[in-house]
């Protein structure tokens, strides 16, 4: 029993945790939380299941596409939804124009591939569906290759260091020549391309369904405010800890009430702790 | 460019286009309008779909022979999208903009508890497929008629199934989180104890769930001889049956006819994980022990051969589709008239009238039309071009 | 004399054309909505009664995004609640059948307790955290209400309230709406224009502002979800009746999303712009329906296009008083002999003492043990360079910043640390070194803050414009006119505060601090910016208030001016005192000019 909460749990728990690093990194370049974020997700696994599944594509290029399909839509999400409110962030226009853009993406979703989940395709062939099955332990391996790839990206590349830069002091970095405009636009590729790769890691977990994206929204919101904003480690530790809770809710409670345990959880948490788990205390206010 | 005046001008403009009301011509060829209240996307849609199938299917065959005495059928189609507060606004236009004449619809109980008292005060004749037991009251409801199986009479067909023909006494009862699923298994659950079984385990298992081991375990533990299953959602089903084969656990599953869909043979991980699956069927969908499907439907089934595809929806849904446009195109052919008294009056003295789909009885006080004896159990995995072979125990 | 200041304009009263011209749109909806079943059928009907409901819910919830801006993004948590509990009361599964006007009471009493309980967060989380919390409400009110299934009929759902024959359904019904609809614009339009209003929106824009004239963010924002949250249940009533049956997945999240952004559509601050919104919003779907599955995409893209397209929602494109052009060669022309008329009765001589204030940021000593004494009735000055902790000493007076030791005493009487809007009634006001104005309200609206603690009407004769509430209106009014004149901008009172220029925002700040009669000024670098006229006249004005009897603390960089009106003046330097003394012997003093003052 408790193996079994601990591979789905830590599973989806990674799932979360990626969705949560993808919040993060639109915020960090443009102080914006998007509602598209969800829809990323959804994306990665509907698009593996098209061009892997349905179309046949090898799996090397299927996962390439997906990954460069999903960057393209979060450059979108900045074009369309973004940018034109950045200016007016006080009155969270953001949310109207990504929510928009969100619902848009989902209704695209289901009428072209259809309102009943699909299947996603085996990519490796480790099945039998017991702890060691790919569906286990690729979002976990997906999670952990993210982290890595951003702590080198941030640590070791001038491009990472100036994505750092606009994300902490987004006027002195203007103020030195960085170009903020292209740097913004590459970090939503960026993170488009981490929700894609969540959602085509969890793929079989989730199965390739339109209605994913609400789901993953609400979610992988969870680990960024347990979390702290901006901090993708808080991130993990919340998603993974958000999944082990949510199947040890719905082994114990099952159904309904399981759903409401963990709402209930993440709502108190959150108030006991208004910055997090690992955030920051508010600065000076004035 | 989009300035404002623009915006404000096309929206004024609009507004006033859509508020003038449509008013038919009284002429004697007025085309016949249906209404169609189909839940196309959103949750719960692959019976609306299969239904629509039918529905144009139908609708299509009959004006390209002249229409019903002459006049042409002319489809009103909103996608309620499974949602009650779009179902009221769709019936109320369907009735008071567009004016049809009968409404085929909705495909979900949830909206139908919601319509069924406006089209009963507009006295707005309706055939609709859903299964919730109130929503028939011949007393408050004068014209609503169901044509399929009610909840009672699914829960008699299965539980009789399972304690008369498999010989088993103790059972799980799952369904899904919505309104549906979280009735149905108190229903089914009654229906199971008052045939004198067991029910060792109820519960609800939301949909999206992507590990459902826990709810598996839990039913073994309480020594379930077989899990009955109320959901529509393809997705739960597959998780549960790969799950049964995960655990080498050989437990039968019966209940929702959902769990025949060509969807759910996509989702699981092996075919072997389909078996032991017994469905609610009808006797027009299946395959007899001849191996033949009943003559006038394998005559309809060739008909539409490349016309409408089955491998990824049922043949009942795509048969009730097509039943519904009949039963109303034949309520106007049969009285020359559309009026609403008539159309209900006409179908009160329907008995034993032949449908694709079934055989339908109406009567004054008696709404559902479907008779007992028209249900049955199938295998689910023995879809081919959606209708099914019997479960075993059928002779 | 420019001739601006030649006519002095009497505050804008309640003249006929006025009243008309603001009440012109909600005549013509009304005369519009009345007329509609006589010319229409039954679907638009319905369409205009459902948009009817979701006003009552949405002129709340209105007051709650709109005006004090928290994303309460799960609103229709309350509206399920108010359906089931209308629905339940009045089919009497749980308790005897009720008659509708007792169940929908109940339903509205349910709903305030709910909209407090769901709100509350907002007092301790991040904007878009809040709405996740909300968010999170509705979900778990839809899973009760699915699970409760001895009450709430469970996935079955159960019979909408039945009302009586007349306003059962139909036109009858539309009508009741209607009504109820038009007292919910009344309701919130009073609630709007009453101080209760214009705190909510400093409490938005402005909060530190908002804390500091005495608003106390809880009990505003309590008031305002238990209101809300009342409005929002009633609605819930009828919607349940509207549907005439109630399912949980009626409730859908759509229907949240739909209440929230018809408020951001219709523009923030506005009772008209929602309005128009909810109604417009309500339709679209409709107009959208006939395309079938793409009904929903067509929807979200117009939505989209309306967002990026004007952006300040619908009360932006009406608001045509923001176009006037102002003159540009404005002055600022202070009238400080009026003191006297805001202030008749100068205040008895007092002081505050700080004793010993030690603060520390992390491992920085902001205020490393200070002694001060401001006394009433003389200006004492307060300059050092930056960093050495003058606007941080403010901020420890004001109760923002609670020291680790020391106290102060105003009076003899001990403050508390930590609670800035009990500052207020110890007579204390202060401006601030970037100005904290609500941009979009008016200069008037302002400055009329600064007495939000003067009123005596409540928040529910504020709901119902009583009469106090009006006498209440009608003497700040007057006031925050007379203050306004006393710094010289009675011209620019009706112009929108952000279309004003930096040194007349410092100088609306002046005037807001002078409403709550305060004994005490606290002065946060007012010059900065300021050209040389207007700095003579600044000093000018900071004298009168000093004549008055008003202790001032002025902390500055101009030098000059320190020099010039200072009685005392406090030199800091690293959080510690340097020196202190008349500007004379601060003048000479050696360590001050090395550190600070330069030869």
């Amino acid at each position: 029993m408790i193996a079994a909460i601990l591979t789905s749990g830590l599973a989806l728990g990674a799932v979360y945790a990626l969705m949560g690093v993808v919040y993060n990194v639109m915020f960090a370049a443009s102080r914006v939380m998007s509602f598209t974020t969800g829809q990323l997700g959804m994306l990665g696994g509907v698009l593996g299941a098209a061009f892997i599944g349905v179309l046949g594509l090898p799996t090397l290029l299927g996962f390439t596409l997906t990954l460069v399909c999903c960057a393209l839509v979060g450059v979108v999400t900045e074009l369309v939804a973004v940018r034109p409110v950045l200016h007016k962030l006080e009155q969270h226009l953001y949310v109207l124009s990504t929510l928009a853009l969100a619902l848009m993406i989902q209704q695209v979703a289901a009428i072209e591939w259809g309102t009943e989940p699909r299947p996603f395709p085996h990519l490796f062939g480790i099945g039998g569906g017991g702890a060691t099955d790919e569906k286990f332990w690729l979002p976990v391996l997906a999670c952990a290759a993210t982290i890595g790839g951003l702590e080198l990206l941030f640590r070791r590349t001038l491009v990472g260091r100036a994505f750092l830069a606009i994300a902490e002091d987004n006027f002195a970095a203007r103020a030195l020549g960085l170009p903020e405009r292209n740097l913004r636009i590459a970090s939503y590729a960026l993170a488009g391309a981490i929700g894609g790769l969540a959602g085509f890691s969890s793929g079989q977990l989730l199965l390739a369904f339109f209605a994913n994206g609400a789901m993953l929204n609400f979610y992988g919101f969870v680990p960024v405010a347990l979390g702290g904003l901006g901090s993708n480690r808080g991130a993990v530790a919340s998603g993974l800890a958000l999944g082990v809770v949510q199947q040890a809710a719905n082994f114990t409670l099952g159904g309904v009430f399981a759903s409401v345990a963990v709402f209930v959880i993440f709502i108190l948490t959150l108030l006991a702790a208004p910055q997090g788990l690992f955030g920051v205390a508010q600065q000076r206010r004035v | 460019m989009i300035t404002r005046r623009t915006l404000a001008l096309g929206s004024t403009g609009l507004a006033a286009a859509s508020l003038a009301s449509v008013r038919p011509t009284l002429a004697d060829n007025e085309p016949i309008r249906i209404g169609w209240l189909a839940a196309l996307t959103g949750p719960s849609s692959a019976p609306a779909i299969g239904f629509d199938r039918g529905v144009h299917q139908a609708v299509d065959t009959i004006n390209g022979q002249g229409g019903v005495n002459g006049r042409k059928i002319e489809l009103v189609v909103r996608d309620t999208q499974g949602d009650p507060t779009k179902a009221v606004n769709a019936v109320q236009e369907m009735i008071s903009r567009a004016q049809v004449h009968a409404i085929w619809g909705p495909t979900n109980s949830g909206e139908a508890l919601a319509t069924t008292p406006i089209m009963a005060r507009f006295k707005m004749p309706d055939v609709h497929p859903c299964f919730v037991d109130s929503l028939i009251d011949p007393a408050r409801f004068p014209t609503a008629f169901r044509m399929a199986p009610s909840n009672s009479q699914i829960d008699e067909a299965v539980s009789d199934y399972g304690i008369n023909k498999l010989k088993l006494k103790k059972f799980a009862v799952i369904g899904d989180t919505t309104g549906y699923g979280t009735t149905t298994v108190n229903s089914s659950s009654a229906s199971f104890g008052k045939r004198g079984a067991e029910v060792v385990y109820k519960g609800t298992i939301d949909a999206t769930t992507p590990d459902v081991t826990p709810d598996m375990l839990r039913m073994r533990d309480a020594g379930a001889q077989a899990i009955v299953v109320w959901t529509v959602s393809t997705g739960l089903i597959s998780r549960l049956m790969n799950t049964r084969a995960n655990m080498g656990w050989d437990v039968p599953f019966l209940g929702h006819p959902a769990m025949g869909s060509g969807e759910v043979g996509k989702l699981i991980a092996k075919p072997a994980n389909w078996d032991k699956t017994y469905i609610l069927g009808f006797k027009n969908c299946s395959y007899g022990p001849d191996g033949k499907l009943p003559q006038k439907v394998q005559a309809f089934v060739d008909s539409v051969q490349g016309k409408i595809d089955f491998a990824d929806t049922t043949l009942w849904w795509v048969l009730a589709g097509v039943d519904a446009i009949d039963l109303i195109a034949g309520a106007v052919r049969e009285t020359g008239s559309t009026e609403s008294s008539k159309i209900v009056d006409y179908w009160n003295t329907l008995h034993d009238y032949p449908g694709l789909f079934a055989t339908y009885t109406f009567s004054k006080d008696q709404h559902n039309g479907m008779p007992q004896s028209d249900l049955v159990m199938s295998e689910a995995n023995s879809q081919k071009q959606g209708a099914y072979k019997l479960a075993p125990g059928y002779g | 004399m420019s001739s601006v200041s030649q006519e002095l304009p009497r505050p804008a009263a309640a003249s006929a054309t006025g009243v008309l011209g603001r009440l012109l749109p909600y005549l013509v909806i009304l005369a519009l909505a009345l007329a509609l079943p006589f010319v229409t059928n039954d679907y638009w009907t319905l369409i205009a009664t459902r948009a009817a409901v979701y006003w009552v819910l949405v002129s709340g919830l209105n007051l709650v995004v709109g005006y004090a801006g928290q994303l309460a993004i799960g609103w229709v948590a309350l509206l399920t609640l108010g359906a089931y509990t209308a629905s339940v009361l009045m089919a009497g599964t749980v308790t005897a059948p009720l008659p509708a006007v007792p169940a929908f009471a109940a339903a509205g009493a349910v709903g305030a307790i709910a909209g407090l309980i769901v709100g509350l967060p907002a007092l301790r989380l991040r904007t878009f955290y809040f709405a996740m919390t909300t968010l999170g409400f509705a979900t778990i009110v839809t899973q009760i209400a699915l699970a409760w299934q001895s009450v709430t009929g469970g996935g079955i759902g159960i019979a909408g309230p039945l009302l009586p024959a007349t306003v059962a359904n139909g036109t009858g019904f539309y009508f009741l709406c209607l009504a109820l609809g038009a007292l919910c614009t009344w309701m919130t339009a009073n609630v709007a224009q009453s101080r209760f209003g214009r705190a909510l929106v400093a409490v938005r824009d402005a909060e530190v502002a908002a804390e500091i004239c005495g608003v106390s963010k809880p009990k505003l924002l309590g008031a305002v979800f238990l209101f809300s949250g009342a409005l929002a249940g009633i609605a819930g009533g009828l919607f349940a009746t509207l549907q005439s049956y109630i399912t949980p997945d009626a409730f859908t999240f759509d229907l949240s999303v739909l209440f929230f952004i018809s408020i951001l559509i219709g523009g923030r601050g506005s009772i008209l712009g929602p309005l128009i919104a909810t109604v417009v919003l309500t339709w679209l779907p409709e107009f959208a329906a006939p395309l079938v599955v793409w009904s929903t995409f067509l929807y979200a893209a117009l939505l989209l296009v309306i967002v990026l397209a004007v952006p300040g929602g619908i009360a932006s494109v009406l608001a045509f008083e923001n176009r006037r052009k102002l003159p540009s060669n404005r002055a600022v022309l202070p009238r400080p002999d009026l003191l006297a008329e805001l202030l008749p009765r100068p205040p008895a001589l007092g002081a505050i003492r700080l004793d010993g204030i030690l603060l520390r940021f992390g491992g920085l000593r902001a205020i490393d043990g200070l002694d001060l004494l401001i006394e009433g009735g003389a200006i004492h000055g307060l300059i050092g360079p930056n960093g050495s902790g003058k606007t941080t000493t403010l901020n420890v007076i004001c109760g923002y910043n609670v020291p680790e030791a020391g106290s102060i005493v105003v009076d003899g009487a001990a403050l508390s640390f930590g609670t800035p809007q009990r500052r207020v009634t110890c007579g204390i006001a202060r401006t601030f070194q970037t100005p904290r104005v609500v941009g979009e309200a008016t200069v008037l609206q302002n400055v009329m803050v600064g007495g939000t603690t003067l009123g005596q009407a409540g928040f529910i004769a504020a709901v119902f414009n009583l009469p106090r509430q009006r006498q209440d209106e009608a003497r700040l009014r007057e006031q925050a006119f007379l203050a306004l004149r006393i710094v010289g901008l009675e011209h620019l009172a009706a112009v929108r505060t952000d279309r004003l220029q930096h040194s007349e925002l410092r100088f609306v700040e002046i005037a807001r601090a002078l409403m709550s009669r305060p004994r005490f000024v606290l002065l946060d670098e007012p010059a900065a910016g300021l050209s040389v006229d207007e700095i003579l006249r600044l000093g000018g004005l900071i004298r009168a208030v000093r004549e008055r009897g008003i202790g001032v603390l002025l902390v500055e960089h101009h030098a000059d001016l320190i020099f010039d009106i200072c009685d005392k003046v406090t030199v800091l330097n690293l959080g510690r005192e340097l020196a202190a003394g008349t500007p004379e012997e601060i003048r000479r003093h050696e360590d001050v000019v090395s550190a600070y003052l330069g030869g």
